[in-house]
């Protein structure tokens, strides 16, 4: 346990918990990176093959730790189901790409884009149908979550929806969040306890306008101003040739260039220091707004613990980073040492693979300590936040509902557009 | 030995819980309410183990649609069970065992992928590739022409894309049908050729699909002699009458496949799917430009062209071209290139493809 553990265990241990709606997650950090360490070196060797059981792994952690009123979840999901799903999908899929393809030979073009766009919604059928897999395997006092629903209804919904956030610059986010959590949530069950939603989007479009103002204000505004700072008749006319400096002057290039850079300094910057506070918010929100039958859910997720989660990441990105850097600049001198002796053609294909393995070594490195410290934080952070009103409710349930097929997280997985 | 303990019973039919007595009897598990009535009866060769936090052994009943739980927190009782029901693994040795296993396949599955990768995918296209008809060849070609035409188009403004339009261009083009005419009748291919010389500074030549041959006018310029140019075009009719161009389309089809949906799909494996698929894919080309220079001097040798000059051709560009990794080459060496050639040539006699004032105009196709 880190300190940073230690303190927010203590400030658990202090605060005064309402009488049974405690929801806790007891889970080992050091397990944790254990599991995910394994899991990275085993990805690596495997090119990826290992994902299905790293993923059940994890979940199993996640679930098996979190504990509600005295009970703790269990996740029975197994790597081979979602294996299955994955061939499963290739199985759809292979023969999708292929009809594209062939299609977009004969009938020009317009082929590909219907097809990017019958993609893109199966994509979102594939998260829908993701989450009833997940949901059913999800176990709580000998009774199983489920999920009802069309999924296509759900993909067609969302389409509409991120496509309004994109012509909205954003501001129809929190309206697209409440109609598809409420999409979801009406449709989830916990045995014959039926979910719901009540998370208000106006609610949240007033907690995050500051932020949207914050952030996309002055990054469309900078990028207007770029478009507006280019002269574009003379840009098209004069050619490269001609004296570069004037030729940057009169077509106002160079101030597009410093509006760009501007513009991308402001994004980077809104981004790493708005983000946790835009995270904290949602987050809050979506807790708060959950509901199964009389049960209520509140979070008391304080931005502050969002940052720290990420605070953690960067200490922990940045002595990575440094370990990366002592071992990497020696042992290139020491390859470039041994592989002297050999022919060029040897020579080149060893260097390859080490830089390559090098690569993603580094890029494993950083992907586990994220969720070392950022996924598996923010689950802290959020489930211990969270408090239940009418937890006896939960006492009564029935069963219901039967397990559903992977196929949606093989879909998901090879479309890569996957949850947890 | 412990031989009955309290634990938590959910009984998979509603979320109530139960404390309850286990007895661990001769055959199995009897589970009784704390009125005595027993509640269920699990054998010990059906037990399961679940997945639970630490200090928990928490139970079910293999293959049963209900999802029964029995919670056992008492590790004197966790022990007993364990000692006498088989395939309860409380040391997680028998997963570890599973787990070895299933490390050992992927491992295994990873290895032989990469193995067809390397050799499986080139010959797997080359049997493929006759099966698909003419017709879809040309389709392919006519699509990929379409989208290579306006990559290179954007780079230019004003004079029009191909060589051999505009007037001062006609003799220059009468010339060049003239020199592709003498190529083509000796090739006999199944489909047209669509032979260009197109405005791109480059010193280079391209095929695609189809039968669609692009000459760069950087090639033309550099050329000397009609032997030289005629032996590019023909190494170029290779790739053509070898279908070299479907090939490729099949296998990197096949790469996306192998690399990118069944591997490399990991933080960082996106760099592993490139590399592969460059590094394969011009080592696949490598040798299709083999067999394209071979094919070459054949057909320079059947029309009375001198093979050789292909060779000179080549040496003379490479002087020009940047030198870079050997691995991202996707034409063989030029030197071995140029060796080949010579001891291929053979010495029949050779005549003139184009006289001199054919020759002089072709060189000015691109006159504007």
């Amino acid at each position: 346990m880190t300190t940073f553990d230690a303190t927010v265990a203590a400030a658990q241990a202090g605060r005064i918990v309402p009488a049974g709606g405690i929801v806790r997650f007891g889970g080992d950090a050091r397990r944790f990176w254990l599991l995910l360490a394994h899991g990275a070196i085993l990805l690596m060797c495997t090119l990826g093959i290992y994902r299905f059981w790293l993923t059940t792994d994890i979940r199993r952690y996640l679930w098996s730790n979190t504990e509600l009123a005295g009970e703790s979840f269990e996740y029975t999901g197994t790597a081979r189901e979602l294996l299955l799903g994955f061939l499963i999908a290739l199985a759809i899929l292979v023969p999708l790409y292929a009809a594209v393809f062939l299609l977009a030979l004969s009938l020009g073009e317009m082929v590909s884009v219907i097809g990017l766009m019958v993609l893109t919604l199966l994509g979102q059928y594939a998260v829908y149908r993701a989450r009833r897999y997940r949901l059913t395997r999800t176990v709580y006092r000998g009774v199983r979550f489920h999920q009802t629903g069309s999924a296509w209804r759900y993909a067609v919904c969302a389409l509409f929806w991120w496509t309004l956030i994109a012509l909205t610059l954003g501001l129809a986010y929190p309206f697209a969040q409440s109609r598809l959590e409420r999409f979801k949530m009406r449709n989830t069950f916990f045995g014959n306890l039926p979910g719901r939603f009540e998370g208000s989007g106006l609610r949240l479009l007033l907690r995050g306008f500051v932020l949207w103002l914050l952030a996309v204000v002055p990054f469309v505004g900078g990028l207007l101003s770029m478009l507006l700072a280019v002269n574009w008749r003379t840009l098209a006319s004069a050619s490269a040739r001609d004296d570069l400096s004037t030729w940057l002057e009169t077509s106002g290039l160079a101030s597009a260039v410093v509006y760009a850079v501007l513009t991308t300094i402001w994004l980077l910057l809104s981004f790493a220091l708005l983000y946790p506070i835009f995270q904290a918010v949602v987050l809050r929100w979506w807790a708060s707004g959950l509901r199964f039958g009389e049960v209520a859910v509140t979070s008391r997720l304080r931005t502050a613990q969002v940052y720290g989660v990420y605070a953690r990441f960067l200490l922990y990105a940045l002595l990575f980073t440094a370990a990366a850097g002592v071992i990497v600049v020696p042992g290139s001198f020491l390859l470039a040492r041994l592989t002297g002796e050999l022919d060029s053609m040897a020579k080149e294909i060893i260097t390859t693979i080490a830089a390559l393995a090098a690569y993603v070594a580094i890029a494993l490195g950083y992907s586990t300590i994220y969720q070392a410290t950022v996924r598996l934080g923010l689950w802290r952070c959020v489930v211990e936040s969270l408090d239940l009103s009418n937890v006896a409710v939960l006492e009564q349930v029935s069963a219901a509902g039967e397990p559903a097929s992977p196929v949606g997280e093989g879909l998901a997985d090879a479309l890569s557009v996957g949850g947890i | 030995m412990t031989s009955s303990g309290a634990a938590i019973f959910f009984d998979g039919a509603t979320s109530a819980r139960r404390g309850v007595d286990v007895e661990l009897a001769p055959d199995g598990l009897r589970i009784r309410a704390s009125d005595g009535a027993v509640l269920a009866e699990w054998p010990y060769d059906r037990l399961e183990t679940l997945s639970a936090p630490e200090g928990v052994l928490r139970l079910g009943e293999a293959d049963s649609p209900a999802l029964a739980r029995l919670e056992v927190r008492d590790p004197q009782l966790a022990a007993a069970i364990d000692e006498r029901s088989l395939p309860i693994d409380r040391s997680g040795r028998r997963e570890r065992r599973m787990r070895a296993k299933v490390i050992f396949w992927s491992l295994a599955a990873t290895a032989s992928l990469v193995v067809v990768a390397v050799w499986g995918l080139p010959r797997i296209a080359t049997e493929l590739t006759p099966l698909i008809p003419y017709s879809v060849e040309r389709k392919l070609g006519a699509a990929i022409e379409r989208q290579v035409r306006a990559s290179l188009q954007s780079h230019h403004t004003g004079a029009a894309f191909e060589c051999g339009s505009g007037a001062k261009e006609k003799s220059g083009r009468a010339a060049f049908a003239k020199l592709m005419q003498q190529i083509e009748t000796a090739a006999d291919l199944p489909i047209p050729l669509t032979a260009l010389v197109v405005r791109q500074r480059e010193e280079n030549a391209i095929t695609l699909p189809g039968g669609y041959i692009y000459v760069f006018q950087g090639l033309l310029d550099k050329a000397q002699t009609p032997d030289e140019l005629a032996g590019v075009i023909a190494h170029e009719v290779g790739h053509v009458a070898h279908r070299d161009g479907t090939r490729a389309v099949l296998q990197a089809a096949g790469l996306s496949l192998l690399f990118g949906m069944l591997l490399g799909d990991f933080v960082g494996g996106g760099a592993v799917v490139l590399a592969g698929k460059v590094i394969l894919q011009t080592r696949y080309s490598r040798d299709a430009e083999t067999a394209a220079d071979a094919y070459g001097v054949a057909l320079l040798n059947r029309i009375g062209g001198d093979p050789r000059g292909l060779g000179r051709l080549l040496s003379q560009i490479a002087g020009t071209t940047h030198p870079g990794p050997k691995i991202l080459l996707d034409h063989p060496e030029t030197a071995e290139r140029v060796a080949v050639i010579e001891k291929m040539a053979g010495s029949a006699p050779t005549r003139p493809l184009l006289d001199r004032a054919e020759w002089a105009a072709l060189k000015n196709i691109c006159a504007g």
